[in-house]
């Protein structure tokens, strides 16, 4: 298992630089962020003097180097826009958006993957046939018309719950969230549902599909010979074998999110990483695209990582394969 | 003669499938004597695995019990709610199974498979639910038991895996177990260990059993009287050395005709030709008039299974021993 994880820490290293150079070339190939930083009217001797200041006069090569040089180094730069190191600028987004999309991915799955065994293991009754029918708006259904609709309805119309911002906040390991107070829970509710409505439905469609093949199976005809129940079988047999795909996706889903969790933060106007790389793009802050890109690279090594090793904890028959 | 444990009579399982209603069992009945071990031949779709899950309450929709009666120690099982079957299942009858690959759980070890299993009927603490365990995984014959026990099922040779759903199938001392083609996905070597095993095991214990197989060779070598059936009704019954030296119905000698051992030296196999019908398109009468040799127009009307405690047949012709080559 060690062995195994370090081979993947390794591989990990060698996606990164080519990731870095990729993203590198690609952000540099795009725009002139001079033009966006200094007014038009600027002299031609200020212009020059920060073109040099940013090394924007250097070639790519050079430039990718010197990146490269500050990467070693924990350096990411600083952002052209705000003036502050990059790292500290996302790691101040990052918690944000990091609540809503753990809320958003966690509660899909405790709600959609028990109401998909339902619907798997009991196909034909009334209340699978509404699941079901709730998973297809789940997938249908445009995101943001969704998010529109909820601060309509709940914010606007019932005034229930609030229509943005993440509301108070409280400390806990010295970052800031939401989800430690009631008023931003309130703020969370909503972002976080809109954001787990598809997800939800992913969940339910796995599920009921892992479940409907595993109830026709003879591991689940044998237990039932041996006088388990139902609720037994199901929670102790069914789970455990419809585990993998769950986890999979659950990974992927939670990778996607924390990257691309854009349409929800800005309609919510929620103060994440989403909203932050859309406005850097729009000001060609190149620092910030540069490690948010990488930064979200990592994410999917780290998270895939995980749910290799979860595989394994899952399955020991993919345990054994990978020892011998 | 021990006393009856099992009484099955009339038993009637219909399916409702797209192609209209079918009786995959029609009207059978046998009784099981405790400690006894009976056999149930027939070929696939003939009925016997249906037999085996009805009388277990283990029929799933489309199909349902329709008529009989099942009765384990005098007591109906046909009607009993969900709840009072669950409880029966696994702790008077329990069942195992053909591919033991494909019914025990490959993600949970040996030890939480069968602590589920005595958990669904006692309230046993974890050490006497463990020493259960290895005790039993130790009288199938697993060596190392009280290591092994924490291995997973692909850790397991395929005999000893069935060994192992063998062991789950005694945990909670069943009198009787259904054994549904327990060693047709062995090799023949296992094969005949296990059943040795399985027939000293139930002497031992004084677990009676149903063998259910679509090989009469591996049946008469446990079975001490046998059922055979064909398109869901039974056809033969009787003890089984009599019925191997003399078989009444034309299907049942067809069956032994058609055993290596069982064919004289030198001659060839004798096939039954045809191939069984369809349970949604029976032929009028009796199942095996349209590929018997004996068929005359009597057998338009379907026979009744003679009666008696002894030896019983389903055929206008019975087979005579002068009939017999």
């Amino acid at each position: 298992m060690l062995g195994f994880i370090i081979q993947r820490v390794l591989q990990a290293f060698v996606v990164m630089l080519v990731i870095s150079a990729l993203v590198f070339t690609g952000v540099y190939a795009v725009g002139n962020p001079i033009d966006v930083l200094i007014s038009p009217d600027a002299t031609q001797l200020i212009r020059e003097q920060t073109i040099r200041a940013y090394g924007l006069d250097q070639p790519l090569w050079k430039q990718y180097l010197d990146f490269l040089g500050r990467l070693v180094r924990g350096d990411f730069g600083r952002s052209f826009v705000y003036n502050m190191p990059v790292l500290d600028l996302i790691f101040s987004r990052l918690p944000a958006t990091l609540e809503l999309t753990l809320a958003a991915v966690i509660g899909a799955t405790a709600l959609g993957v028990p109401l998909g065994m339902y619907a798997g293991y009991r196909p034909d009754s009334a209340a699978s046939k509404a699941i079901m029918a709730i998973s297809i708006l789940g997938f249908s259904v445009p995101t943001f018309w969704i998010g529109l609709v909820l601060i309509f309805t709940f914010a606007v119309s019932l005034g229930w719950l609030p229509a943005g911002n993440r509301g108070d906040t409280a400390s806990l390991f010295g970052i800031q969230w939401s989800f430690l107070t009631w008023n931003g829970l309130t703020h969370l509710f909503l972002p976080a549902l809109n954001l787990s409505l598809f997800k939800f439905a992913l969940m339910v469609r796995l599920a009921r599909a892992g479940t409907r093949e595993v109830m026709l199976t003879d591991t689940v005809k044998f237990a039932r010979a041996a006088g388990l129940s139902e609720g037994t079988i199901l929670l102790r047999h069914v789970l455990r074998l419809i585990a993998i795909p769950i986890v999979t996706v659950f990974g992927l889903e939670f990778g996607s999110t924390l990257a691309f969790a854009v349409v929800t933060e800005t309609i919510f106007s929620w103060p994440g990483v989403g909203k932050l790389i859309i406005d850097s793009i729009s000001t060609l802050d190149r620092p910030v695209m540069v490690a948010y890109l990488m930064l979200v690279a990592f994410f999917f090594i780290m998270i895939n990582l995980s749910v290799d090793v979860a595989y394994a904890a899952l399955d020991p028959r993919l345990r054994t394969r990978r020892a011998a | 003669m021990s006393p009856v444990l099992l009484d099955v009579s009339g038993l009637t399982t219909r399916f409702a499938t797209r192609a209209g209603s079918l009786n995959a069992v029609e009207d059978v009945s046998f009784t099981v004597a405790e400690g006894e071990i009976v056999g149930l031949v027939g070929e696939s779709g003939s009925g016997k695995s249906v037999t085996g899950f009805s009388i277990l309450g283990l029929i799933d929709p489309p199909g349902r019990i329709v008529s009989g009666s099942v009765k384990l120690n005098g007591r109906e099982l046909v009607g009993l709610s969900h709840a009072e079957l669950r409880s029966m299942r696994g702790r008077e009858i329990a069942m195992v199974f053909q591919d033991p690959s494909a019914t025990l759980n490959p993600v949970l070890t040996i030890e939480t498979q069968m602590r589920l299993a005595i958990a669904a009927h006692e309230n046993l603490g974890d050490a006497a639910a463990r020493a259960r365990c290895i005790e039993v995984l130790g009288a199938v014959g697993i060596p190392d038991a009280a290591r092994r026990i924490e291995a997973y099922p692909h850790q397991f040779s395929g005999g000893m895996r069935q060994r192992v759903a063998i062991a789950i199938a005694l945990l909670n001392r069943p009198k009787l177990i259904i054994c549904d083609e327990p060693t047709t996905a062995l090799d023949v070597s296992i094969q005949a260990q296990i059943l040795t095993e399985m027939k000293s095991l139930a002497a031992r214990l004084g677990t009676a059993m149903i063998w259910i197989s679509h090989d009469l060779a591996t049946v008469s070598s446990v079975a001490s009287r046998i059922l055979v059936m064909y398109a869901g009704r039974l056809i033969e019954a009787g003890p089984m050395a009599q019925v191997l030296r003399q078989p009444h119905h034309p299907y049942t000698r067809g069956l032994l005709g058609s055993l290596p051992g069982m064919a004289p030296p030198g001659e060839d196999l004798v096939q039954i030709p045809g191939t069984m019908p369809s349970l949604i398109d029976l032929p009028k009468g009796c199942a095996f008039q349209p590929r018997c040799g004996f068929a005359d127009a009597q057998c338009a009307t379907m026979p009744a299974l003679s009666a008696g405690a002894g030896r019983r047949v389903r055929c206008h012709h019975p087979l005579a021993a002068e009939t017999v080559p």
